[in-house]
Parts: C-alpha cells; structure tokens; sequence
C-alpha cells in the first residue's frame, strides 16, 4: 500500500503533534493509516499483552500464541483502513485474534491428524493431551476437560472465566449476541461441573 | 466440597490453564515489522492494479481534462489558454532538459491525442523505435500535469469547505477519482522521476485522508487537524505550486 511506502521513507513526520498514547481510537487509526510508525507501535504496544494472554490460552503453547498474536497485527494493519469505529479498536482486533487462533488451530491439529467437528457439542481435542490416571488432581481434570470443550464453547468460557472479558467483549469479538455469550458460558461450566463430578462427589451435582 | 468451595477450587484451577509467560513484545513486533515489509515489497508490483489500468486510466484521463477546464484558476493567471493540453496544440520543438522535473519538457505531441495513445496504447503510432520512449513518457508527464493541477484545486476546495464546517460529497466524489489516478500514475512511467514519485506518494496519503474525512460525512475537527499537519508536513502545496508554475512557463512559450 502507497502510504506503507510513504510512512517508511517520511519517518516519524507526523507523530509528535500529539503522545499516541493519548489519541482515541480512531486518531490513532488515522495516523496509522497516515504512516506514523510511532502510532503504529503505540497501537500494538496497547493491544498486544491482551491478546497474546488469549492466544497462549486458546493454544496452550507460546510459539503458537506468538504466531497467533503476529498474525493478528498483520491483518489488522492490512485491514487498517476498514476499520470504521463501529466497535472498540480492542473488539476490532480480538475479532481478527480470535479467527486467527481458531483457523491457526484448526490448521494445526489437522497437522496432527486429528479429526473434529467444528460445530461439535461434544468436545473437540485439544494440542494439549489431556493427562490421564491423575483423578484425584482437580488441576488437571479441570485443565483436561476445559481442552475437551467445543470450539464454541471454550472460547466464551477461557475469555470470561479466565481472562475476564465481559459478555459485551466477547460477543463483539465472536460476532454473537450477548445473550448467546451468557448461554455458552452457562453450558460451558455445566460441562466442567460433570466433568469434575467424579472428583467432587455427590456436591457437586 | 460445597458447591462454593468447587467454584473457588474451579476459579483457582482455571487461572493455571494455559496460563502465559513474559509477553515477547519486541520480538513479535520484530517479525511483525518484517513481515509487512516483505509483503509490501511483493504488492508493490500489483497484477490487478495492471487488470484494470488501461480502462482507468482512460476514464482517468478524460476526467483530470474536465476537471483542468473546470478547476481554471489558474489558467485566470494567464491572458491565453494555459493548461498543457491547450498549449502544446501548437507544434514546437521537442527539447529535453534533462531536468528531473517533468514541467521542464517540451514537445511537439498534441497531449490530449497523446494522452490517449499513452493510455490506451502502449507504442506510440508514430514516432520511430528511438523515439518512442520520450513520446511515451511526455504523454504521461502531460496526464501528471493536469492531474496535480486537479488536485491543487481538490485540497483547496476541501480545505475551504472545511473551514467553513462543510463536507461536500462532491469533494468526496473528486478526491476517490483523484486517488484512483494517483495510484495509477504511481505506477506509470511518470513515477520515474523520484522527485515526481514522492510528490505522488504524498498526494496519496492527503487524498486517502480526505476521502476518508468525506465518508464519514462527519466535520471532526481534530481529524481535519491531522489533514492539515500531513498537508503542511510535507509540503505538497508548496511541492504542487513548484511544480505546476513550470507548466504555465511551458505554455507561455508556445507562441
């Protein structure tokens, strides 16, 4: 893109009017798109700790999230100039995250020969090999059966469970309703609840 | 276990899953920066961008005449038609000054006959093989002139507008062609002349910026802020009026 080219020959020409940090997010998209290579690294220095704590935990691994992480900022750099402000900047890119990691692990467990349904309630593998005979250790059955959810469920439950994003967050970057968010996360934690019932004994159900 | 002991030991549980290490900030940034440099340097030579150059660039051209009879403020300056299409219609000798800048030229190509061959053909009917490429590039040259002159007008126009808390669809309308040409003459021969070239690539970014501004259709005055630093930052007004009193000289000597 023309203005990719302009950006690297003019430098930092346009970026100290004003702190990055301190524009809204469609002026510091407008100075992306305007070539500031210091907007540019003031918009990934913003967003990037966030989603590479997402990445890792939907892969499990850090070079896969590392991976993850750098192909989200790629497109969203690409794709900059769509961004209409619609949503938040930060909803924005964990839309293009989350389809990163979704399609980068589709990808990878082909890799790994594995079969699944996408759209399968029953749980789809996960990289990591659920540990077995450890059925007294809470830990690793919680770790195993959060593995053995759904590509729709596992998502809503390691966003809001773990990473604490709100149903609004994640229903933007899932592009879902709200209330679909709060009825996966339901069925999600159900699921983790059975899994466990052989741990927990009769309290839990 | 109660069922409030299992959600503490879950949410314990659940913090450990998968949990990240140290963010690599700089070295994905590293890759990243890579990345787009090579995916730059491999899109800089776009196939579709050449798909539909020659019908563009036909339309584009047809346009940046209309617009250069329209605009006409500078041809004010001038008692006798001044624009490069209305003077070069006087046949003079070709002279080359070998100058970087492509105001410097003269020919004795008819630019509006030469825009078109330039366009749409890409060999010159007439001129033998050693000439060629001259005819060639001056029908370019001659489509840039006429283009900078177009956009002079624009960015005046919107700047006016602007000021006045306006945003014309029209202006809208005119900056997205005007932006469609740049890109096509960026990638002409005219784009040659590295001086020409960064002229345009400046061009570009203004234009983009102002038709982004127009499609929002909202007058946001820190956003007009940031056309006005890119405008006055690189100088393209000044660049463009540098560039364009060349091509008044050049009519002026035509008879």
């Amino acid at each position: 893109m023309g203005w990719f080219r302009t950006a690297r020959a003019n430098g930092s020409i346009c970026s100290i009017v004003t702190e990055p940090s301190r524009l809204n997010d469609r002026q510091l998209v407008s100075r992306c798109l305007g070539g500031d290579p210091v907007a540019e690294r003031a918009l990934y220095d913003t967003h990037v700790e966030r989603i590479y704590r997402l990445m890792h935990r939907m892969a499990g691994d850090a070079d896969l999230a590392a991976d993850f992480t750098q192909d989200t900022f790629i497109r969203a750099f690409d794709r900059l100039a769509q961004y209409r402000g619609e949503s938040s900047l930060a909803t924005w890119l964990h839309t293009i995250a989350v389809s990163v990691a979704l399609n980068g692990m589709r990808k990878v467990k082909r890799l790994h020969g594995r079969v699944e349904s996408v759209d399968g309630v029953e749980g789809s593998p996960h990289l990591v090999v659920p540990p077995t005979g450890f059925t007294g250790d809470l830990k690793a059955r919680l770790h195993a059966a959060i593995n053995s959810l759904s590509e729709k469920l596992r998502p809503v439950f390691v966003m809001h469970d773990i990473e604490g994003y709100t149903h609004e967050e994640i229903a933007g970057s899932l592009s879902i309703p709200v209330g679909t968010s709060k009825a996966r996360l339901f069925d999600a934690r159900a699921r983790l609840r059975l899994a466990l019932a052989a741990v927990a004994g009769d309290h839990i159900a | 276990m109660n069922d409030d002991q299992l959600e503490e030991v879950l949410a314990d549980a659940a913090r450990d899953y998968n949990a990240p290490g140290e963010v690599p900030r700089d070295a994905m940034w590293a890759r990243i920066a890579d990345a787009r440099r090579q995916r730059t340097a491999i899109a800089a030579p776009i196939p579709s961008r050449r798909v539909w150059f020659w019908p563009s660039a036909g339309i584009a051209a047809a346009l940046l005449i209309g617009t250069g009879i329209v605009i006409g403020r500078r041809m004010e300056r001038s008692t006798a038609p001044r624009t490069a299409v209305a003077a070069s219609r006087d046949t003079t000798t070709r002279r080359d000054s070998s100058l970087p800048t492509v105001a410097r030229r003269e020919t004795t190509t008819t630019p509006k006959d030469s825009t078109i061959v330039a366009v749409h053909d890409p060999v010159p009917n007439n001129p033998g093989p050693d000439k060629q490429g001259p005819d060639k590039t001056l029908a370019y040259q001659l489509v840039v002139l006429q283009h900078l002159a177009g956009t002079e007008a624009m960015i005046t126009s919107f700047r006016a507008a602007a000021r006045n808390g306006e945003t014309d669809a029209h202006v809208g309308k005119w900056a997205r062609d005007l932006l469609g040409t740049t890109r096509l003459l960026e990638a002409s021969p005219a784009a040659d002349d590295p001086v020409m070239k960064r002229l345009l690539e400046d061009l570009e970014l203004v234009i983009v910026q102002i038709v982004q501004y127009a499609n929002r259709g909202t007058n946001d005055p820190e956003e007009l802020d940031l056309i006005e630093q890119s405008i006055k930052k690189r100088g393209v007004i000044a660049k463009l009026r540098s560039t364009l009193p060349a091509r008044d000289g050049l009519a002026g000597t035509r008879g």
